[in-house]
């Protein structure tokens, strides 16, 4: 039965065509134009893991985000409630099947990155990285749900969303350097999983496979941290705090 | 025998210092028809998601006839969710899905029929109209053939055609034993469907038992004289 809920929820995914769109499209674009003007194999790479990464950031939050408060307003998950399916099979299912299509969003620009550029990496290499971009986009994802969850409205799912992807965008090394930067601003990544992304996926395409396991571990336990906030904050109603007692799963 | 599917006993609930619901029992055997009449804000709909686990009883019992019974029960609501973006269809699958079975062709079919949607399978659900909307709802809480069934007005906002419809599908599926607690403002409906009727006032049971014997005890005419003389002074 998982299968066709997962059908389902892919097929709804497909539908989103603004977030597509705008998942795709907006990092191409920064990919073509930072890779094309600054020209160096280092710079590029960088930007391939950069632009990557906040695909499946964009993708993850924000997409999940809406779609989530947009079924929990509709009266959906009251009726789910009811039912025998988990919670935390739906939350997992939903995910998963975002993940597939972040994952196939993150791969065309991933395969427009390497042409344009005329980079070349190892199995090995391209493995490590396309399995940092499936954690991410999980990571990401669950997050999204967890932003839904607390959000009571459509203006705060974009506040809290903003609140959090901007410091992890400026925390991170995604496209510049912060060997300059003020320890607070590094110290402010440390604790968002985006930055360890980026540094995992550098390494990945660096060769620098043994500094790929740490950032690697650490979005793995962001990951889980994220599915289970995500399972503790569900809520059906979308006039009732999160923190209302519900049944648990 | 006539088995018991669900017994709530004496169900309390405060929201704040106000007590919505107060010491509310209801029960429903095999094939029984009960009908939960009141004004608005009497405790129904509180009672109900009590009943179905949504909201916690702050005392009370709830008992149904299995551990295992949320798969074998289905609800409609007063609102119409379905998944947005998703077809009639896909929705029907996916609520059947969500109750651990594969809808099959034939049985997607009857469902159809039953709700009067033949033909709109691939419509989006959300682009339904307000009546059609309602009847995929009550298609939705067949999809898994419950043996109880809770609906909230499940004939609100339907034309007359529609209102039959569903009359005579509450009576086939009573007949086939499936017990059924529906919600109406609809008296004469309430008066032919159901074979016990339950009066919520002010969160409490004001008056409970057939048609007959509650027009009977309380001298009136008719079911809409009852509600009306035992609701006075409520906002209706």
């Amino acid at each position: 039965m998982k299968s066709t809920i997962f059908a389902a929820m892919l097929g709804l995914t497909l539908k989103d065509k603004i977030t597509l769109f705008y998942s795709l499209i907006f990092p191409l674009a920064l990919l073509i134009g930072l890779g094309m003007y600054f020209d160096t194999p280092e710079y590029q790479e960088k930007l391939i893991a950069g632009v990557t990464a906040l695909g499946a950031l964009f993708w993850g939050v924000q997409g999940i985000a809406f779609q989530v408060y947009q079924q929990r307003s509709r009266g959906v998950y009251k009726l789910l409630m009811m039912t025998p399916f988990s919670i935390l099979s739906f939350i997992l299912t939903v995910t998963l099947a975002r993940t597939v299509v972040g994952l196939a969003i993150n791969g065309i620009i991933l395969a427009t990155g390497l042409l344009l550029f005329g980079l070349t990496y190892s199995i090995v290499n391209l493995l490590l990285f396309t399995g940092l971009l499936l954690l991410g986009t999980l990571c990401f994802t669950a997050l999204g749900f967890v932003i839904a969850n607390l959000a009571s409205n459509e203006g705060q799912i974009n506040s809290l969303s903003n609140l959090l992807q901007i410091p992890m965008i400026f925390g991170s090394s995604a496209f510049y350097s912060l060997e300059q930067a003020p320890a607070w601003i590094k110290l402010t990544g440390e604790f968002f999983p985006f930055a360890h992304m980026i540094n995992g996926q550098t390494a990945a395409l660096t060769g620098q496979l043994t500094e790929v396991l740490v950032p690697m571990s650490l979005l793995f336990l962001f990951t889980v941290l994220f599915v289970v906030l995500a399972a503790v904050t569900f809520r059906w109603d979308s006039r009732t705090s999160f923190l209302a007692i519900r049944r648990q799963y | 025998m006539i088995k018991s599917l669900v017994q709530a006993k004496g169900l309390v609930k405060h929201y704040g210092e106000r007590k919505v619901v107060d010491g509310v029992s209801i029960q429903a055997a095999e094939g029984e028809i009960i009908a939960i009449i009141g004004p608005n804000g009497a405790g129904k709909s509180t009672s109900m998601d009590m009943m179905l686990g949504l909201r916690k009883a702050d005392a009370g019992t709830v008992t149904y006839w299995e551990e295992n019974y949320r798969s074998q029960v289905g609800v409609q609501l007063q609102d119409t969710p379905f998944f947005p973006g998703m077809t009639v269809m896909q929705n029907l699958r996916m609520f059947a899905a969500f109750y651990g079975q594969k809808l099959s062709r034939q049985r997607s079919i009857e469902l159809l029929a039953i709700s009067g949607l033949q033909g709109m399978e691939k419509l989006e659900a959300s682009r339904l109209s307000g009546g059609q909307q309602k009847r995929l709802a009550i298609a939705l809480t067949l999809a898994h053939s419950p043996k109880l069934l809770f609906l909230d007005e499940p004939t609100a906002a339907l034309d007359p055609r529609a209102r039959r419809d569903i009359h005579e599908l509450i009576r086939e599926l009573s007949a086939k034993g499936t017990a059924i607690i529906f919600t109406s403002h609809d008296m004469e409906e309430v008066g032919k469907l159901a074979d016990r009727i339950l009066l919520i006032d002010k969160g409490k049971v004001a008056a409970e038992g057939t048609a007959g014997e509650l027009l009977m005890q309380h001298q009136s005419e008719t079911l809409e004289e009852l509600y009306l003389n035992k609701t006075m002074g409520a906002v209706i």
